[in-house]
């Protein structure tokens, strides 16, 4: 009799949980909008936030972009300026001041016309030390925005902007900065909307609710129609954008899928159009089967190993070269890395703003052997152990493997390879607290000074305890130099120098590799990945 | 003595001699173990997996870091029986040095967490009360503890040997295996013979050791058997972690791993190293219920 | 009654016992190389500086953390560092249903194939019915999840496209997801209930009712169903916990917005305030889940309601 009843409990557990499971699966919600003349874009990661002065992220810049505009735009193929806010610009004789001149008809997605002060707003908010924005530096190049980020001075007005009227915007520079207009597609330069960040929080607050859908208020193409974290970003037409005539697409719908194997899954059953990347494997097959896919363009990084400078066996510049010209980049390139990169023999990405460094490490394991014997060790004799550390990532392991395979066979020595996961290896990066470390540097902006000012000594990048006072020197003249042949001849002297100490490997030139349904037209390549969606129309939907 | 009392112990006596097997029978359980085909079976492949890690490697021309870079993603072949991974390595002495790795924190991690598990669980549900409360709550906030971070400063502070995998893994392991075993303690020790085994004046000790753990083997050797692959791939992720072994040495975990982001495209380094693991698997669980049969103390009788 | 106030002290006795628990996280988590803030691009001493201020890291330990507590005791989790958009306990409100959901579809996966996989295997043992369903479950462990997720969507969603890819929209998105979850859970579940009623079933109790000439079925689900469950019950406990919680492996590959995710990533990003939160809605989870345990199992065996 007990057990009946037992048995009839057991029952009613195992009910309970099918209840549980079946109403929980009601509440389930389906995409109920329309998907016809939108992009669907795979978009990476998650945005931590859509806050032009919080993010960070390539992730939130594609999204921000959609969203917001600058002053000025770039064309999406040679990222040339292109007007944008304003209708045009002047620049004064000695390239540092900058006066902008804004269109009528540029207005909010509220229908509010953007204004001059809109763009002061925005930059006094950036720069305001409480508001603790990570990539406040990027508006250092503002005569006195340093100044004022680091307390130094309190009077916004004090800084070099100004608006003499409601359609015209002044900046006086620091320094001559080449690179200066390109620099407004970045959101750090982007407008806010006073009214719509007041209403919802303080001027400096982060993280309160103006960035969700239904509050946000862009001047962007796009405007912000549905925020689903790790679900979708839904962008719709803005009715009030100036130039809405010209945009083709109805919307763009951000998919975050950090996983890229599942990402180009849904690119094969149709579910994407774009792909923000893609892995190595598939960049092979598809190259193989349907190239007309896959999508590559040079991208402005380079991937290096950085040596720890501070202790032996790398404090001798000897043991660097030979370290330096002991590794194929070409076999590693070809056969490892893949996607269609290219081995790099200095640091600076070829042809970036029209500068290519003279001046190459290569391949030569003779001269390697030579250096490391003249250190005192002979065929690797006597090497102390060294350890070849890399955040934890398939990629990075492969081509860690293979240059362990590569000095082990060319120099006698023998490395130890060690994966550390994220932020421990950024940690021992900069406690300086390793031999040789996996490394990469994108630059924010189209110009050589992006790569190179990272290595002069008291650079937060430079993370190898190289000095040299002679680049220091060199960097600091490029600094104040106008003149673009001065300025680069005095890179091209920098970068030499850094070639010839070698704190540093180059490995590889990035390039973006992702796939694309066919019929995405108007996607074009920049060396930043920065992606226009004015330009991109939907192949099938303008038949249609 | 009380007549009565005397009678007690006599079915006491007779009870405890019944119970008294389930420790006493070691000595026939390999005897009873021999006669299980799987069993043996499940034994005989294990032996040939451990002969296949250990001394397989040195019967392979190849090194396991040895690569060969412009023969990459080969197939199967007479040359390379399981083929060669991305960097032209050849799978097959991949496969046996991971073995090497995987065998051992698979036994070991799993020993170390079993010895506490056990003993952790079989005090707490024996002893009872209070005691048991308080050994419990200890599980809940071991059990909370976000294991990534634990991890993380585990390496951090104290370097990254192998040992440290089994202590990182038998951490996190061990809770479960505590929570079923003094769930097993507690219902035994409702049962007559514990009383039997009081009556006789044994000490508590004797009683959890001999008698109750005995008869609690048979969820402990099933849990086992199911521990062992939930250790080896919290290897993967442990090594994801920077703990454990460091390229190019691999193990099967890890191997796995990768070959997922290959199955479609070269599917050979997916299907061996979850085949060697499988069969592993496979056999120990055979093994295990093997020796759960074996050492039951009721089995005699059937 | 007796069980009432077991459950009232038990509930009492979580109290201490989450203080333990985000005590001891809230000082792990820092001693965890590298911060919130550390990053590829280096920030500048002063950027660091202030954003530490806006978070207020800059404070000495133990005030961090009374504000914490103090934080805490208002039912305030905090802001999330790494993902400001929105603050931890709207993250966990809004994370959490997906992994509530595709949990609970696990689960109920897991009982539906593993408890009767159990029960047959134990009906007639070292027959086919006994090492059939054993080894589909010792397929089921041996197979990791990073390995089934792809493979089942390889074939129901790339070959046969029967079901999507990845997302969470309808309950078409939720069912590969939940297999991939609960496959594992079922092979345990398999396992375990097949020991433990092999267990009972040669117990003497049994041995009479067989004797009584009841049948074979009637016997396995009656009479030795209780006692068989118990070990599979205290196994449910932390697993539908764990189930529940979500799984990074399987919300990963997916792309569930569920909080399994959420938590790893919080801990690689040293996410403090988040790990914090989680950790602490976690713990509160398990230990309801283990509480529920507890009574289901003094009700499904009164023995041990005096325990």
């Amino acid at each position: 009799m007990m057990t009946r009843i037992h048995a009839e409990r057991i029952a009613l557990v195992l009910c309970a949980v099918a209840a549980a499971a079946i109403g929980g699966g009601c509440g389930g919600d389906d995409a109920a909008f329309e998907t016809g003349n939108m992009l669907r874009f795979g978009n990476g990661a998650e945005p931590q936030d859509l806050d032009p002065h919080v993010v960070t992220g390539v992730t939130e810049h594609r999204v921000l972009s959609a969203l917001f505009e600058g002053l000025a735009g770039a064309d999406p193929a040679t990222l040339e300026p292109t007007p944008g806010v304003a209708e045009s610009w002047d620049v004064s004789e000695d390239g540092l001041e900058y006066t902008f001149h804004l269109r009528e008809d540029a207005k909010w997605s509220n229908g509010d016309p953007v204004l001059a002060q809109d763009f002061l707003y925005a930059w006094e908010r950036i720069l305001t030390p409480e508001m603790a924005s990570e990539y406040a530096y990027m508006l250092f190049c503002m005569a006195g925005a340093r100044a004022f980020y680091e307390g130094e001075i309190t009077d916004f007005a004090d800084v070099g902007a100004a608006a003499p009227d409601d359609r015209t915007v002044v900046v006086r520079l620091e320094h001559p900065t080449p690179y200066f207009l390109q620099m407004q597609v970045h959101q750090s330069w982007f407008p806010v909307h006073k009214a719509t960040i007041e209403k919802f929080g303080g001027r400096t607050e982060r993280g309160t609710r103006w960035t969700r859908a239904g509050n946000l208020v862009g001047n962007g193409l796009f405007m912000l129609e549905r925020w689903e974290p790790n679900k979708r970003i839904v962008a719709v037409r803005n009715p009030h954008y100036w130039d809405r005539e010209a945009v083709h697409l109805d919307g763009v719908i951000f998919y975050p899928y950090d996983e890229s194997q599942t990402e180009e899954r849904l690119f094969r059953v149709g579910e994407l159009h774009v792909t923000s990347t893609v892995t190595p494997n598939k960049f092979d097959v598809y190259q193989r089967e349907n190239p007309e896919i896959l999508q590559n363009a040079d991208y402005l990084g380079t991937y290096y190993y950085r040596l720890n400078t501070t202790r032996p066996p790398f404090d001798d510049v000897r043991v660097r070269k030979a370290f330096a010209l002991a590794l194929d980049r070409d076999d590693l390139v070809r056969n490892v890395v893949r996607m269609g990169r290219k081995p790099a023999s200095h640091f600076t990405p070829p042809d970036t703003a029209g500068y290519t460094c003279q001046h190459t490490v290569g391949y030569d394991v003779a001269e390697a052997r030579r250096l490391l014997a003249e250190a005192g060790y002979p065929d690797g004799q006597g090497f102390p152990e060294v350890t070849l550390l890399y955040n934890t990532s398939e990629s990075h392991k492969e081509i860690a493997e293979t240059a362990q395979a590569m000095w082990s066979q060319a120099l006698g020595v023998d490395v130890r390879l060690r994966n550390q996961e994220w932020k421990v290896y950024l940690e021992s990066m900069t406690q300086l607290d390793y031999d040789i470390v996996r490394s990469a540097w994108v630059g924010d902006f189209v110009d050589p000074i992006t790569f190179l000012e990272c290595f002069t000594t008291d650079n937060g990048n430079n993370r190898t305890g190289w000095s040299s006072a002679a680049y220091d020197a060199l960097i600091a003249e490029a600094v104040r130099t106008a003149d673009r042949d001065a300025r680069f001849a005095a890179l091209q002297e920098a970068e030499a120098i850094l070639l010839d100490e070698l704190p540093i490997i180059p490995v590889y030139f990035y390039t973006n590799a992702w796939l694309q349904a066919p019929e995405v037209e108007g996607l074009d390549h920049n060396l930043l990945g920065y992606i226009s969606f004015k330009r991109i129309r939907l192949a099938h939907a303008a038949e249609g | 003595m009380d007549s009565r009392a005397e009678v007690g112990a006599i079915d006491a006596r007779a009870l405890l001699t019944q119970a008294e097997k389930g420790a006493s029978l070691w000595s026939d359980a390999g005897r009873r173990l021999a006669k299980n085909r799987l069993a043996v079976a499940g034994v005989v492949v294990l032996a040939c997996v451990f002969v296949f890690a250990a001394i397989g490697p040195f019967a392979s021309p190849y090194s396991y870091d040895g690569q060969d870079r412009e023969n990459r993603f080969a197939p199967p072949s007479g040359a390379h029986w399981f083929g060669t991974d991305n960097l032209g390595r050849d799978l097959l002495v991949r496969t046996m040095v991971g073995g090497r790795v995987s065998l051992m924190v698979g036994l070991a991690a799993t020993a170390v967490s079993l010895v506490i598990g056990v003993l952790y669980g079989a005090t707490a549900g024996f002893v009872g009360g209070r005691l048991d409360q308080a050994m419990m709550r200890v599980v809940d906030v071991l059990y909370t503890l976000p294991f990534t971070i634990f991890a993380i400063i585990l390496v951090t502070y104290s370097g990254q040997s192998i040992v440290l995998v089994f202590v990182a893994i038998g951490a996190v392991e061990w809770l479960t295996m505590a929570r079923i075993v003094r769930g097993q303690i507690m219902s035994l020790r409702e049962k007559e013979f514990v009383d039997a085994a009081v009556v006789m004046g044994l000490s508590r000790r004797r009683i959890l050791l001999r008698h109750l753990i005995p008869n609690a083997l048979g969820p402990i050797i099933v849990f086992v058997t199911l521990t062992v692959p939930r250790v080896m791939l919290l290897e993967a992720f442990l090594s994801y972690l920077g703990l454990g072994v460091q390229a190019p040495m691999s193990s099967w975990g890890s191997l796995i791993r990768e070959g997922t982001l290959a199955m479609e495209e070269y599917p050979w380094l997916l299907i061996f190293p979850s085949l060697a693991l499988s069969l592993t698997l496979f056999s120990l669980n055979f093994l295990g219920d093997g020796l759960r049969d074996a050492l039951d103390p009721r089995s005699s009788k059937d | 009654m007796h069980m009432t106030r077991y459950v009232v002290r038990q509930l009492a006795s979580f109290i201490p016992v989450l203080f333990v628990i985000i005590t001891l996280t809230f000082f792990l988590v820092r001693l965890a190389p590298g911060g919130p803030f550390s990053s590829e691009k280096a920030l500048s001493a002063e950027a660091l500086a202030q954003i530490n201020a806006h978070y207020n890291l800059d404070a000495p330990l133990w005030r961090q953390y009374v504000d914490y507590l103090a934080g805490l005791a208002r039912g305030d989790l905090g802001p999330s560092m790494k993902q400001p958009s929105r603050s931890v306990s709207e993250w966990i409100a809004y994370k959490f249903p997906a992994s509530l959901e595709l949990g609970l579809y696990g689960l109920l996966f897991a009982l539906c194939v593993g408890l009767p996989a159990g029960i047959l295997a134990a009906w007639r043992p070292n027959t086919w019915t006994d090492q059939l369903p054993m080894a589909l479950a010792m397929a089921g462990i041996c197979i990791p999840n990073f390995v089934l997720g792809p493979l089942l969507v390889y074939v129901f969603s790339l070959r046969l496209q029967w079901l999507p890819v990845a997302q969470w929209d309808g309950f078409a998105h939720k069912i590969l997801p939940a297999v991939t979850l609960g496959a594992v859970y079922a092979a345990y579940i398999a396992r375990l209930s097949r020991a433990a009623l092999l267990d009972v079933l040669s117990q003497d109790f049994i041995r009479t009712a067989r004797a009584k000439g009841l049948s074979e079925p009637r016997v396995v689900l009656r009479h030795a169903l209780r006692g068989g469950l118990q070990p599979v019950v205290s196994f449910l406990g932390p697993a539908a916990a764990g189930i529940i919680t979500g799984s990074f492996v399987v919300e990963n590959i997916f792309r569930v917005p569920g909080l399994g995710t959420e938590f790893v990533k919080a801990a690689m990003n040293r996410d403090y305030t988040m790990i914090l939160g989680t950790v602490l809605f976690f713990a509160v989870l398990i230990m309801l889940f283990n509480l529920a345990v507890d009574v289901v199992q003094a009700w499904l065996d009164p023995r041990l309601r005096h325990g």
